[in-house]
């Protein structure tokens, strides 16, 4: 059961390829789903669950959705699937290019690290919860700034999709 | 390099060529960069497990925020460019060429 890790580090990496050698926005989003996912159990299986939470709730939950709604902007009636040969092509090639990354950089061989934090969830301090939790304490300037981030990002947005007379980009 | 290590650095490595070579939508870019977020998130939240180093958990939480940013603002530039364009085709965005 401790290999489970290693088939899920391999389903990331074939998330990140189907990202990368995308037919159609529609199954570029399928394949980081799948690596989110992936990326989940990779992180509950390494033993922080809290993080995984944190992925799933706010990337997958929040960020994957907003972009799933905005692919239906790039809607085209006939698609490219993936057993068109161009997109087999891409993604041969993307997956060849780190093959040969790897090869020239000498790696030989690859050792499996083992071994998670508190001793699988048993005791009563978390590391991943403690960490996180100084965010409140010791690292409240990162809190504000990141909360300032936040809320200028969101006037940013609003800016840039105001558009009519006065919009950020137009076209002439 | 371990196993593991060589999971998240090559899935990022495939992000940043889908990005590259992105060909008809620019929400495939979008969606590239969104990948290479995800594995560095995980590089991140690898990292504390390792050293066994609780506070260093904080960096994935932090980096999820302002990637959260980028990509609303990425998004916001996409539905402005296909207002004003019609759509988020990569070759109707031909205004800077000489």
């Amino acid at each position: 059961m401790m290999e489970f890790v290693l088939f899920l580090g391999l389903c990331f990496i074939l998330g990140g390829l189907a990202v990368a050698s995308n037919p159609s926005p529609y199954y570029g989003v399928v394949g980081l789903v799948v690596a989110a996912v992936a990326g989940c159990g990779w992180l509950v299986s390494l033993g922080v669950s809290f993080v995984s939470l944190v992925l799933v709730m706010v990337y997958l939950g929040g960020m994957l959705v907003v972009f799933v709604y905005s692919v239906s902007l790039a809607a085209e009636p006939y698609p490219e699937a993936w057993g068109d040969w161009g997109v087999v092509g891409y993604a041969f090639g993307m997956g060849l290019v780190v093959v040969v990354g790897l090869v020239v950089s000498g790696v030989s061989g690859l050792s499996v690290d083992v071994g998670t934090v508190n001793s699988g969830g048993l005791l009563s301090v978390r590391t991943d919860f403690s960490g996180v939790a100084m965010l409140y304490s010791e690292g409240v300037g990162l809190l504000l700034i990141g909360g300032w981030g936040l809320l200028l990002t969101l006037f940013v947005v609003l800016e840039l999709v105001r558009g009519l007379s006065r919009g950020a980009i137009r076209a002439v | 390099m371990t196993y593991l290590h060589l999971c998240f650095y090559s899935a990022f490595t495939l992000s940043c060529l889908g990005l590259a070579f992105h060909r008809t939508h620019l929400i495939s870019a979008l969606l590239c960069l969104e990948s290479m977020m995800l594995s560095m998130y995980v590089a991140l939240a690898m990292w504390p497990i390792h050293m066994q180093a609780p506070s260093a958990t904080l960096l994935p939480i932090i980096m999820l925020t302002f990637s959260a940013c980028e990509a609303g603002t990425g998004l916001a530039l996409l539905v402005a460019s296909t207002r004003t364009h019609g759509s988020d085709l990569l070759h109707n965005f031909n205004l800077l060429r000489c």
